[in-house]
């Protein structure tokens, strides 16, 4: 497929980014209406009025702030895998470490301490989710697993017959 | 009667208005304590004090502070659930109320566990695999390693090689596919991925055996070349 011929790495900065912005405009646009929603005076006009008034104000915000953090999570990773030259979950980690410092390096040292711990544990447990779920969606199509043979590039032991590839997961 | 109401009213302004200034104590500390925050309320709370903690955690702002007052506040404001005898200064909490409080705290309790148990399993899976040496990430590795420090890899692919894994959805290609097998009651783990070198065009695909015996242990490394002839470049072979 032709997206996947090429690197995805400067592109995937955009891609998250873009996905961020996304994500904090409609979940930050929901929590908003609700919250406007709740804070109007008493009558359904006041109150969606107020809803909309606090989704207009508040969701772009929200939005932005998340696409910031997408942005430069993305950058930060895609710079790990330039240098370390493999792509790991680790790469995954230390970009949120190094993420929730950045953008608390308004507060001083010990805030971004603390903002790259969290950040960092949310990306661990961000990844703990994604390897459970292509761990065990790929065991579903599992079958039996076959007696392996050796693979057929090796130069044959005994002179084993060759065997078609299994299938990994 | 009447003023009673009237005197409820009031009290419940007055702690309303003043219970402004006190949000923000309490809120910061939760939101410290708060993993499941979204990250771009956490950052706006610098600047805006105008998130609401309470909302995400899903327990009240009225809740919050009124814990913080002092038991006659608390029995005030609480005077709309509570009827009207309680006015009268009894210290005492009627069993329905403690019945219903033993309750709401059952439930938090109950969801603090599941909450607590999900995170645990999380971080389980993510140490495992980052930390276990029978883990197809370090095997990845370790592997990796060993074809970057092999001569005839270096002079095909050139410096430095990269290796990557499957390719999902996102672009990201952080997984690396393996299989588990048992063979004579020894569990081996076989690995798959890919490098590429700084020339272009040229890109392999390394297959890797382990048995979970031994850490440092490869029973085969090799590196299939996409070129045509089919090239393959035989890094180690333990096979006994």
């Amino acid at each position: 497929m032709e997206e996947y011929a090429r690197e995805p790495c400067p592109w995937r900065i955009v891609d998250d980014c873009g996905g961020a912005f996304t994500m904090g405009v409609i979940g930050g646009g929901v929590f908003q209406a609700i919250k406007g929603f709740r804070n109007a005076p008493v009558g359904i006009r006041h109150r969606l009025r107020g809803s909309a008034n606090a989704v207009r104000i508040r969701a772009p915000q929200i939005g932005g702030s998340f696409a910031v953090w997408g942005g430069l999570f993305s950058t930060i990773d895609c710079g790990l895998v330039r240098v370390r030259g493999k792509e790991d979950p680790w790469n995954s980690i230390t970009s949120g470490a190094l993420t929730g410092a950045v953008l608390a390096a308004r507060s001083g040292p010990l805030a971004m301490m603390g903002s790259a711990m969290m950040g960092g544990i949310l990306l661990a447990l961000i990844e703990g989710v994604g390897i459970l779920l292509t761990r065990y969606t790929a065991q579903q199509f599992r079958n039996a697993p076959p007696f392996l043979e050796d693979p057929n590039q090796l130069p044959s032991k005994e002179g084993t017959p060759a065997s078609s590839y299994p299938s990994y997961h | 009667m009447i003023c009673f109401f009237l005197r409820a009213v009031q009290y419940t302004e007055k702690l309303h208005r003043s219970s402004r200034k006190r949000l923000y104590l309490p809120h910061l500390v939760l939101n410290k304590a708060c993993l499941k925050t979204e990250p771009g309320l956490r950052w706006g709370l610098h600047e805006q004090k105008t998130a609401r903690p309470g909302c995400i955690l899903g327990v009240t702002p009225r809740a919050i502070w009124t814990q913080g007052q002092g038991p006659q506040r608390a029995k005030e404001d609480s005077s709309k659930q509570v009827s009207v005898h309680s006015q009268r200064g009894e210290t005492a909490i009627s069993t329905a109320q403690k019945v219903k409080e033993a309750g709401r705290d059952f439930t938090y309790l109950i969801v603090v566990i599941i909450g607590i148990s999900i995170t645990g399993g999380l971080f389980y899976v993510i140490f495992k695999e980052l930390f276990s040496s029978s883990s197809p990430n370090k095997i990845y590795g370790k592997a990796l390693e060993k074809c970057r420090a092999h001569p005839e890899v270096i002079s095909v692919f050139g410096e430095p090689v990269k290796g990557y894994g499957e390719m999902t959805r996102r672009g990201r290609r952080q997984h690396v596919s393996f299989i588990e097998y048992v063979k004579d009651g020894l569990k081996h783990v076989r690995v798959k991925f890919y490098i590429q070198g700084s020339e272009p065009g040229k890109q392999g695909t390394v297959h890797a055996e382990n048995p979970e015996s031994g850490e440092y242990e490869f029973r085969y490394i090799f590196v299939d070349l996409e070129t045509y002839p089919r090239r393959t470049i035989i890094i180690e072979d333990n096979r006994s």
